[in-house]
């Protein structure tokens, strides 16, 4: 008899101890890295607070209110809204770990979408995990995946209908943030996450808000500052300034006919001035060799290099030193700043003073780390 | 020689010694693969990647799984004879447009699961006699059946080649229809006109009405063709009318229809159904999980890149030669897979939508070629021929038409993809 079974007894038992070694490491997807905001903050809340549809569930993330006590304006710093890029989440962390508010208040939400850092993305082969060297050791951080959990969200339609525009996108983007806005009360948990940033911006009277992103060095919107058209000349602004800090960043305008984006429905659906970034980052390409941490931190490719030899594409990679974190992370830093400073003057009377964030020269001369808490 | 590249062979190597020395089935030939390639490339034995990419198809996996049982009650209910019954009443007259029909027919059940081997045993299966009875010959009826599943395979809505591709080169499953239309409607026309004049020059009107006469049997009114009509208008609802249609999702649909189709006729044996159309599935379905550990450790060890990288540099006339190559991969899903992905960025440039399309046709080929030669094995059952080689000769000149018309499209995938989109 078991002789009989014996194939498939040892197929059972091979697949239910992979089974249980695989969910053990799902399992601590679901456990979030501790984060150490910086002695300013004067409120830690949650998305929930604005929406409680969302409470109780992965969708649900933590606020962070940096709140000067002087009048001013107020500005919304999201990152994780893919939680597959790296720099985007780590850029939102090292501004919550250090900043200063001087003038008005800043809001940050570094796990934009919670839920996308709680899974990965299947065939990618993706790290879990991330290490940062500090003074203290190595403080660890998730790679998660491009859109929400499909524990949370599941099935995907055929074709996604993004509301409310009626845009048709693949299934699979139904579950994508960035194309989720402005969102509604009674939709998928995605359409609620982006319903509940909208009800932030609008009852926090968010003036200039923050998208952080990245993507991969061949697609064609990469080291850029995509801004609303309303708000053009704050973006050349700011691309000036840092064109004179030695940062070069190419202004996109919001396409006005594809929905769903965060620089489209914030300048649409409230009346925060919206900007989006993208840093480019070798380990989300397709054209990566092998995809690990060391990738991911140092993001030096010899594939981009041959790629961008046969001239077959646009690629916007450094030969010489690669797409590093701290470069991606800097990049991200100095963009929000020379933003705000561009915003400010357009807009004296909703002035933001920020302080206490590392330029770009000394994130690449110090590292990520040096400016990460504990 | 590059690591990225002494992997990618011994992957390729442990695939193809598991199929031909060892005849282990596709699926755990991929999958012994994928460790090979983990192993060789310094990974250990990554389980978390093996099992994530193991998932990668999860949705296809359902899809197939609840439409397979969903088509087999259609057959057991006699929803399916009767379909084909009134396709042969209602074109007898009309030879050609009779073949013609007959072919989209048998590709029905591959359009809505993308699954070729479902078109053979469901839809095939039901025609084959009436191919027979009307004077085609055997090897020929096994033909035309297993080419036609090859279309039913590649046509919209659902190919999943397409989302094998789409999988690997982050290319969202949109925009599709056309291009798999314009893949596979030509090719199974021309195929269904080859038989028609060279297998059926004697066709005798009298003779298949005598026929017809025979066979008709008992009749359950429309009623019986409500689960197909319920599956295909709700999956058109879902996404022509979503503000009003909820979304259920297609394993669903195929649920409900299946219960519906219980509802129409009682007596099925739905658990005896569900069990031969798993067990007729499985291969498939193991196919798809050795092929989502496949992709994962080709992107995980960085053969992936250096396939796209490569492909990039090459000359353009080796580029069409690797796209003709690929029927003789000998399974659709893992030609698509191994050879697909990195031929999409071989033709940046053009097309994406239409040069994907042509790969899907080339690929779909693939699963009447051998080793597995899986649709001219399960088409010889069909009309009891114990070499199934002799079917796939048969389709020889079929297969090489539709390969020309691919290769043709494909050279001009930008010239008809601005004509046609």
């Amino acid at each position: 008899m078991i002789r009989n079974h014996l194939s498939t007894i040892i197929i059972f038992l091979v697949t239910a101890a992979a089974g249980v070694i695989a969910a053990i490491s799902f399992g601590k997807m679901h456990h979030p890295e501790e984060l150490y905001p910086s002695t300013f903050l004067t409120k830690k809340g949650m998305l929930s607070d604005y929406f409680d549809g969302i409470k109780g569930t992965n969708g649900d993330t933590e606020v962070y209110l940096f709140d000067s006590g002087v009048e001013g304006g107020t500005a919304l710093l999201g990152g994780g809204t893919h939680a597959n890029e790296a720099a985007s989440f780590l850029a939102s962390v090292v501004i919550l770990e250090n900043l200063k508010v001087t003038q008005g208040r800043v809001i940050i939400i570094p796990r934009m979408n919670n839920s996308a850092f709680t899974c990965s993305d299947p065939m990618e082969g993706f790290p879990e995990y991330f290490g940062i060297p500090t003074d203290n050791g190595t403080r660890t951080f998730r790679l998660g995946s491009r859109v929400t959990n499909p524990l949370d969200q599941w099935p995907d339609p055929l074709v996604f209908a993004q509301y409310p525009s009626n845009q048709q996108l693949s299934g699979f983007e139904t579950r994508n943030l960035n194309r989720a806005y402005p969102g509604r009360p009674d939709g998928n948990l995605t359409e609620k996450v982006a319903y509940a940033i909208i009800q932030l911006i609008d009852k926090e009277n968010v003036n200039i808000a923050f998208d952080l992103h990245e993507s991969s060095p061949e697609v064609p919107i990469v080291n850029v500052i995509v801004y609303h058209e309303k708000y053009e000349d704050i973006a050349m602004g700011a691309v000036l300034g840092l064109e004179m800090a030695g940062l070069q960043f190419s202004p996109e305008t919001s396409p006005k006919n594809f929905h769903g984006l965060s620089h489209r429905e914030w300048g649409d659906f409230t009346n925060a001035v919206p900007f989006l970034m993208e840093t480019s980052n070798p380990s989300m390409g397709r054209l990566r060799g092998k995809t690990d941490v060391d990738l991911v931190l140092r993001g030096y490719c010899d594939n981009y290099k041959k790629a961008k030899e046969t001239g077959a594409l646009r690629i916007a990679y450094r030969e010489d030193t690669g797409e590093p974190i701290e470069h991606r992370v800097g990049r991200h830093i100095m963009g929000f700043k020379e933003l705000i400073n561009s915003y400010n003057y357009y807009y004296p009377e909703n002035q933001i003073v920020i302080e206490n964030l590392p330029d770009y020269d000394l994130m690449m001369e110090n590292g990520v780390g040096k400016y990460l808490n504990n | 020689m590059s690591i990225e590249l002494i992997i990618f062979i011994c992957m390729l190597a442990t695939f193809a010694l598991s199929i031909f020395l060892f005849k282990m089935p596709a699926g755990v030939s991929l999958m012994l693969a994928a460790v090979v390639g983990a192993l060789i490339g310094g990974e250990g034995l990554p389980v978390r990647h093996l099992v994530e990419g193991g998932f990668g198809f999860l949705e296809a996996i359902l899809i197939i799984s609840t439409a397979m049982i969903f088509m087999r009650v259609m057959q057991e209910t006699g929803a399916l004879a009767g379909v084909s019954r009134g396709i042969l009443r209602l074109f007898y007259r009309q030879p050609t447009l009779l073949i013609i029909v007959i072919t989209v027919f048998v590709m029905f059940p591959g359009m809505l699961t993308g699954l070729s081997s479902t078109c053979i045993l469901t839809t095939g299966a039901l025609v084959a006699p009436i191919l027979i009875n009307i004077g085609m010959q055997r090897l020929a009826v096994g033909a035309l059946i297993a080419m036609a599943a090859v279309f039913g395979e590649v046509a919209p809505p659902i190919s999943i080649p397409v989302m094998i591709i789409g999988g690997g080169v982050d290319m969202p499953y949109i925009g599709f229809g056309i291009p798999l239309l314009l893949v596979s409607l030509p090719p199974a026309l021309i195929t269904a006109l080859y038989f028609r004049y060279r297998y059926l020059p004697d066709y005798n009107v009298d003779r298949v009405k005598e026929y017809l006469d025979s066979t008709d049997g008992e009749k359950y009114g429309v009623i019986l063709y409500l689960p197909i009509v319920f599956v295909i208008l709700y999956m058109i609802g879902e996404i022509r009318f979503h503000e009003y249609v909820p979304h259920l999702g297609v394993p669903l649909i195929f649920i409900i229809g299946t219960i519906l189709g219980l509802l129409t006729r009682k007596g099925v044996k739905i658990i005896d159904v569900s069990r031969k159309a798993l067990r007729s599935a499985m291969p498939v379905m193991a196919i798809l999980v050795g092929v989502g550990m496949f992709l994962q450790i080709l992107a995980l060890t960085g053969v992936r890149g250096y396939l796209a990288v490569t492909a990039l540099g090459l000359p353009e006339g080796i580029r069409y030669l690797a796209a003709g190559l690929m029927p003789f991969m000998g399974s659709a899903y893992g030609s698509a897979s191994i050879i697909g992905v990195p031929l999409v960025y071989v033709f940046i440039g053009k097309s994406t939508l239409v040069v994907t399309a042509v790969l899907v046709l080339m690929a779909a080929l693939g699963d009447l070629m051998p080793p597995p030669a899986l649709l001219c094995a399960y088409s010889s059952q069909i009309i009891e021929e114990k070499n199934h080689f002799r079917i796939l000769k048969t389709c020889l000149i079929p297969i090489a038409i539709s390969m020309t018309i691919g290769i043709l499209i494909l050279v001009f995938a930008q010239e008809i993809s601005n004509l046609i989109l």
